[in-house]
């Protein structure tokens, strides 16, 4: 074993005697990870939310990310690699911030009996992001496995096929609102954490930023609810012919 | 039941306190404070205001110095203080505030070029000069010449007091907290020590030192209406009271602040009429100016604080269910300037009164009345702070009488007071914990301890029909009603005399919780007797001493009388039975007097019966500062009247734009 | 105690009456068990937690503990749970609580003493020695000389952090406190951001990161906004521990 550990071990202090400074950069890379896929899930909803505007648009879309510009029909691949790209964002972001879940039950019970004592929003805010993220360990990883090993299956009708025939739709249904609530207020939480609009008036930009980011949530939620609806009927009305691919110009 | 040894002990971790601490513990010694709450909490951090020191740094403090101090110091004692301690005082002043700000008390800086202020209730214009900017800012205060009263924004006790405890840590000082000190243990009159009650497993246990210091605070919780802390009950003086042997001095001498909130008795602090808030009556009307006309608001506490009374009296109090009161109004100085330098006290007002004190016109206009408010009196110690008659034990603070203050002190002259007497004090303290050996007395603390112990156990085995919590009620009343701001003899006899069946009363009580572990009722049946006892050495100083000075105003006796009267109250409790202090006299000597006795620029300009000596001095100082001819201050001041500090304070202080420092 | 208050009980007006339950337990006595005790009493005007507990203990039960020192919001003695919520009682007015019910709790996470009483005193003590919470310098001071220059914006900076009177209500309204009671909470990171800023520390970044930088530190912060939102000193908590944790995260990425 290297030496340099076992110091570390017994003194909780580097071959410097200093401090490590892995915490800090664990504290950064969680924030940034977190960051990271709060954008990308910016994106992510608004582009899938291009169903709203019909198949072709979003089959356009599609195509557009398998970058059909350069590959003849395009390359599904490109879909994978950007899967996996996230996922290895998603688990290093969950893998770090796990470290702040409640570590025991009593740590448990202690937040729980507090939280209901203090009646303070930020503090329940935290709860529903411990709650969402858990429940994202699973869903998102169920998501993003199968857009990495499928990528292919995403059009207007294999993804509304997949939604409701194949019964998937409660699943991103979940999905939808932790992904939406938890990167909602881990980028609220990222704002105020960093001091990045404190301003000359840090508690009013404070009340300002909740604000927005609620009306974020709100968007977001309803812009994914509709598409998620969109995709629903699409699948719906497609059921019998289940597993046939959107084309260019197909008949409705 | 433990005994703890220790090289230096000190009972109280107030400014005093813990800065005493740390000039023992830089000597080397071994030192523990106890203090009966976290120190940090102590009575000290109330403090707003500010703290004195002639710096001169401020454009309305230029020219300021320890001459001045001084003088002011004395007239607002009313003649009362011991001027020698009086200039050690002055002179180490300024190097107390240096050093606190070295060790991060954020005092307000001065900005240089022009600010507004406002000075008598109109707006003026000062500018700030340019070599100053940076350096720490002072503001008016009442009984000074200038502007003098260091400050940060209205917080000082406690950044001061912090700033102190935290260095205290740093030296790995010992603190020990929710410690009662309820004994002193003595063998003649040499101390040994105290006994002390764990607060929280009520555990007696024995601390024994080289030398013991006193550092508890005042006792204003003996009066109903006071703007103290509730642990300010002086449980550390009567202990020392009570060994029969230690001398409190000018026990009478209880000052009144005139502008508490009325009805909580939170200070509203000076700095508020120090800025420029004024008084107003039933009317709207500023009556200051009639009664004071040139210091107006910024008199001497004990006489702003009588002509309110005086004032209320005449009928022109607003009156309210909690008696008659008049206004504060601060609300000329404008929201910016409240809502920057006086933030708590609009705090203070909006949280316990629901006025914004910003608001402009009547609205924002605060009910105040003259409280109790600070103890000049105390344990009687010699400029080097050790008690009169017992040796090892010192005392420093608002617990002693060291008698900075004589008849009254001047505002920010006591936290100033705190830390410089540490300084000074804790010098000599430590040399003489130094040069002192522990011996072996064991029989003699094996003995105190379980004295205190069967104490606490027979008042448990009380079993009389009166409550002690009701007895210490009426003692607040009495005092209050017949010892207050205006005295006469008639109230005087009277309140000595019920306060003495009240002492009596104390053991006739009944302690329904027999636990001597934390029991909070047991608290107060050993605690009142001994605030009782203070209480008497109040009321019956101020009976016997048939004159007015400073805050002791006798209604029977107006005048300040230097023939008969120049001297200091002395008190000490005989013998344990006893129900009344032994009174006896400490003159105060003219003749090494550095500023004789004359009016003090304020109050009733007729009210003075002069000494016969007095003349004398006068003449004798004409005559030595003629003959000395052209030489600088410091010389005609050591002529007049020498006086020496330890560790270097004697230095000269440094000012900008004075040239000899 | 009830000051002036007490007299304006004699008057025909008739005040309501609330019910106050105080959490009563002695940790150190062996019959003592865990329960509320509830006392009715008729509120006056302007009645602060303050004095109604000192009314109940003089007038009811003698036996019930607390801790008021200066009943004025400044010293920081009588922090407990008000309905919930850390607070400092002596600020507190009844007449705030409509339905007249007011229940009353230790301050959580510092070590029980007795009903409400706790041991914060302790705690801050040694948290102050954990952050080194004095000035750091290696000059001398000589203090005859004139004093060290501050900018007064500076100086007004560093006053607001000093505000600070350790009431431990930040660390009992912090649920990673609760969780995790290593944590040295607002109370401990404000007080080091108070040190960064004093022109008189000459600590570097580097320093520190030595006293607080690991996850019972600043790390272990999770922006829950407890201490920022019941501060009653109002210290400026959330600015603050954004500012070392800048500091520190930079500090740590350049070495
Ligand atoms: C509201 C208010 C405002 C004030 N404002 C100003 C101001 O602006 N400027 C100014 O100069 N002065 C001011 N003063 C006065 C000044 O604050 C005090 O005189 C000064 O702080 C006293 O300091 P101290 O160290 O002597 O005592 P304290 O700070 O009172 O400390 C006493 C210590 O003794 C301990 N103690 C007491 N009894 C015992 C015991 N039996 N056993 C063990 N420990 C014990 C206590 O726990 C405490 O630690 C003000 C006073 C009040 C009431
Ligand atoms: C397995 C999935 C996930 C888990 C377990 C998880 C867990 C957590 C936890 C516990 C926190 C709080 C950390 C703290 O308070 O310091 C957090 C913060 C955050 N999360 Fe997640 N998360 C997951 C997925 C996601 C996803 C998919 C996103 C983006 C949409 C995201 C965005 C964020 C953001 C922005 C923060 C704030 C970062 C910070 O406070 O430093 N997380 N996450
Ligand atoms: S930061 Fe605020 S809440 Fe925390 S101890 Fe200090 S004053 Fe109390
Ligand atoms: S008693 Fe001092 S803050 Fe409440």
């Amino acid at each position: 074993m290297n030496k340099a550990e076992i110091y570390e071990f017994l003194t909780s202090r580097n071959k410097q005697k200093k401090k490590s400074r892995t915490p800090a950069r664990l504290d950064a890379i969680q924030s940034a990870t977190g960051a990271i896929l709060a954008l990308f899930i910016v994106f992510h909803l608004i582009f899938e939310s291009s169903i709203l505007l019909g198949k072709e648009a979003m089959y356009r879309l599609t195509k557009f990310f398998e970058a059909d510009f350069i590959f003849e029909g395009g390359e599904p691949l490109i879909i994978s690699a950007l899967a996996f790209v996230v996922f290895v964002v998603f688990v290093l972001h969950a893998l770090i911030a796990m470290r702040k879940f409640p570590a025991s039950y009593r740590e448990y019970r202690r937040y729980q009996t507090h939280r209901h004592l203090l009646v303070h929003n930020d503090t329940n805010l935290w709860f529903i992001q411990i709650t969402t993220g858990f429940m994202m360990f699973f869903l998102g990883s169920i998501h993003l496995y199968t857009m990495m090993m499928q990528p292919s299956k995403i059009g207007p009708f294999a993804s509304a096929d997949r939604i409701f025939s194949d019964g998937m739709w409660p699943m991103y249904l979940m999905l939808l609102v932790s992904v939406v609530l938890h990167a909602g207020i881990g980028v609220y939480r990222l704002i105020i954490k960093w001091g990045v609009f404190d301003g000359v008036q840090p508690q009013q930009n404070r009340l300002l930023a909740k604000k927005i980011i609620k009306w974020l949530i709100v968007f977001y939620l309803a812009l994914g609810a509709v598409s998620l609806v969109t995709y629903i009927k699409i699948g719906y009305e497609h059921q019998e012919h289940y597993g046939e691919r959107y084309h260019k110009g197909v008949k409705e | 039941m433990k005994i703890i040894y220790t090289d230096a002990l000190i009972v109280g971790g107030g400014l005093a306190g813990l800065r005493s601490a740390i000039a023992v513990r830089d000597k080397g010694l071994e030192t523990i404070v106890l203090s009966m709450v976290p120190v940090k909490r102590s009575h000290s951090a109330a403090a707003q205001g500010g703290m004195q020191a002639s710096l001169g740094n401020a454009t309305k403090g230029e020219g300021d110095n320890e001459d001045v101090h001084f003088a002011d110091t004395v007239k607002g004692s009313d003649w009362g203080c011991d001027q020698e301690v009086a200039r050690m005082f002055v002179t180490t002043a300024p190097k107390a505030i240096r050093e606190l700000a070295s060790w991060g008390v954020p005092w307000t800086r001065i900005k240089k070029g022009d600010r507004e202020v406002i000075i008598n209730g109109q707006k003026e214009t000062i500018t700030e000069r340019d070599e100053a900017h940076g350096l720490i800012n002072a503001r008016d205060f009442g009984g000074t010449k200038k502007w003098r009263t260091c400050y940060t924004a209205d917080a000082t006790g406690h950044t001061m007091l912090y700033a102190v405890a935290n260095e205290a840590l740093k030296r790995n000082i010992e603190i020990r907290d929710r410690k009662e000190a309820i004994s002193i243990i003595h063998e003649g009159d040499r101390c040994l020590g105290v006994v002390v009650r764990d607060l929280i497993s009520g555990e007696l246990c024995a601390y024994v030192a080289k030398g013991t210091m006193i550092a508890t605070g005042g006792y204003g919780r003996i009066y109903k209406q006071s703007t103290n802390a509730i642990i300010c009950k002086g449980i550390g003086t009567a202990m020392a009271l009570q060994t029969g042997i230690v001398q409190l001095g000018n026990m009478e001498a209880v000052q009144f602040h005139p502008t508490p909130i009325v009805p909580s008795g939170i200070l509203l602090t000076e700095g508020c009429r120090g800025d420029g808030g004024v008084l107003r009556d039933k009317d709207g009307y500023r009556f200051m100016p009639d009664y004071e006309p040139e210091k107006k608001e910024l008199a001497s506490r004990d006489v702003v604080s009588r002509r309110m009374v005086e004032h209320i009296r005449k009928g022109k109090g607003v009156s309210s269910p909690y008696g008659d009161h008049l206004w504060l109004d601060i609300s000329i100085l404008g929201r910016e300037h409240i809502e920057k330098n006086l933030r708590d006290i609009q705090d203070i007002s909006i949280t316990f009164n629901g006025i914004d004190p910003a608001d402009e016109g009547s609205k924002g206009w605060m009910p105040v009345l003259p409280m109790q408010h600070y103890s000049m009196g105390g344990i009687r110690v010699k400029p080097t702070g050790e008690s009169t008659t017992m040796r090892g034990l010192f005392s420093a603070g608002e617990a002693a009488c060291w008698d900075l203050h004589g008849f009254n002190r001047l505002g920010g002259n006591s936290v100033s007071e705190a830390v410089v007497a540490g300084m000074i004090v804790g010098e000599y303290f430590a040399d003489y914990c130094k040069n002192t050996h522990l011996q072996s007395h064991t029989e003699t603390i094996q003995n105190a301890l379980e004295g205190q112990y069967e104490y606490l156990k027979t008042i448990l085995t009380y079993n009389g029909s009166h409550n002690i919590f009701a007895i210490k009620e009426q003692m607040r009343n009495v005092m209050q009603e017949k010892v207050g701001i205006f005295r006469n003899g008639k109230d005087l006899n009277e309140a000595v005399v019920e306060l003495e069946i009240l002492l009596k009363q104390t053991r006739e009580i009944t302690v329904n919780d027999k636990s001597m572990g934390n029991n909070p009722e047991l608290n107060e049946a050993y605690r009142v007797p001994m605030m009782l006892k203070l209480a008497l050495c109040v009321a019956k100083g101020a009976l016997e001493r048939t004159e007015s000075r400073g805050a002791h105003y006798r209604e029977d006796f107006p005048k300040r009388d230097d023939a008969n009267w120049l001297k200091r109250t002395i008190a000490t409790w005989q013998n344990h039975e006893d129900t009344v202090p032994t009174l006896s006299y400490e003159e105060i000597s003219i003749d090494t007097m550095e500023l004789p006795p004359a009016f003090r620029g304020y109050g009733r300009k007729d009210a003075l019966i002069p000494h016969p000596f007095t003349q004398n001095r006068e003449t004798q100082i004409e005559k030595l500062k003629e003959q000395m001819g052209d030489v600088d201050r410091f010389e005609i001041q050591e002529a007049l009247m020498p006086f020496e500090l330890p560790n270097g304070y004697k230095d000269k202080n440094e000012r900008i734009g004075e040239k000899n420092g | 105690m009830g000051d002036a208050l007490n007299q304006k009980e004699n008057q025909e007006q008739t005040f309501r009456t609330i019910e106050i339950s105080v959490f009563r337990y002695n940790p150190y006595s062996k019959h003592s068990k865990p329960r509320f005790e509830t006392y009715s009493l008729s509120e006056t005007p302007s009645m602060t937690l303050y004095i109604a507990l000192s009314k109940i203990w003089a007038t009811m039960d003698h036996h019930v503990s607390f801790d008021f020192v200066c009943r004025a919001g400044i010293c920081g003695s009588c922090a407990m749970v008000i309905n919930g919520k850390p607070r400092l009682a002596c600020k507190t007015r009844t007449e705030e609580f409509l339905d007249g019910k007011i229940t009353l709790m230790p301050l959580p996470t510092f070590k029980h003493i007795k009903d409400l009483q706790v041991d914060t005193g302790s705690w801050m003590n040694a948290m102050s020695q954990k952050v080194e919470s004095w000035i750091h310098t290696k000059e001398k001071t000589d203090i005859s000389k004139i004093e060290k220059r501050v900018e007064p914006d500076v100086a007004q900076a560093v006053f607001e952090l000093d505000r600070c009177i350790e009431c431990g209500i930040c660390l009992a309204s912090c649920s990673t406190r609760i969780m995790r009671e290593s944590f040295i909470g607002a109370v401990g990171l404000s007080r080091v951001a108070r040190f960064a800023i004093d022109p008189h520390d000459e600590r570097t970044d580097a320093d520190y990161y030595e006293l607080v930088g690991d996850d019972d530190g600043i790390f272990g912060c999770m922006s829950l906004m407890g201490c920022e939102d019941h501060c009653p000193k109002e210290l400026p908590l959330q600015t603050k521990i954004a500012y070392m944790r800048r500091k520190l995260v930079s500090q740590a990425i350049k070495s």
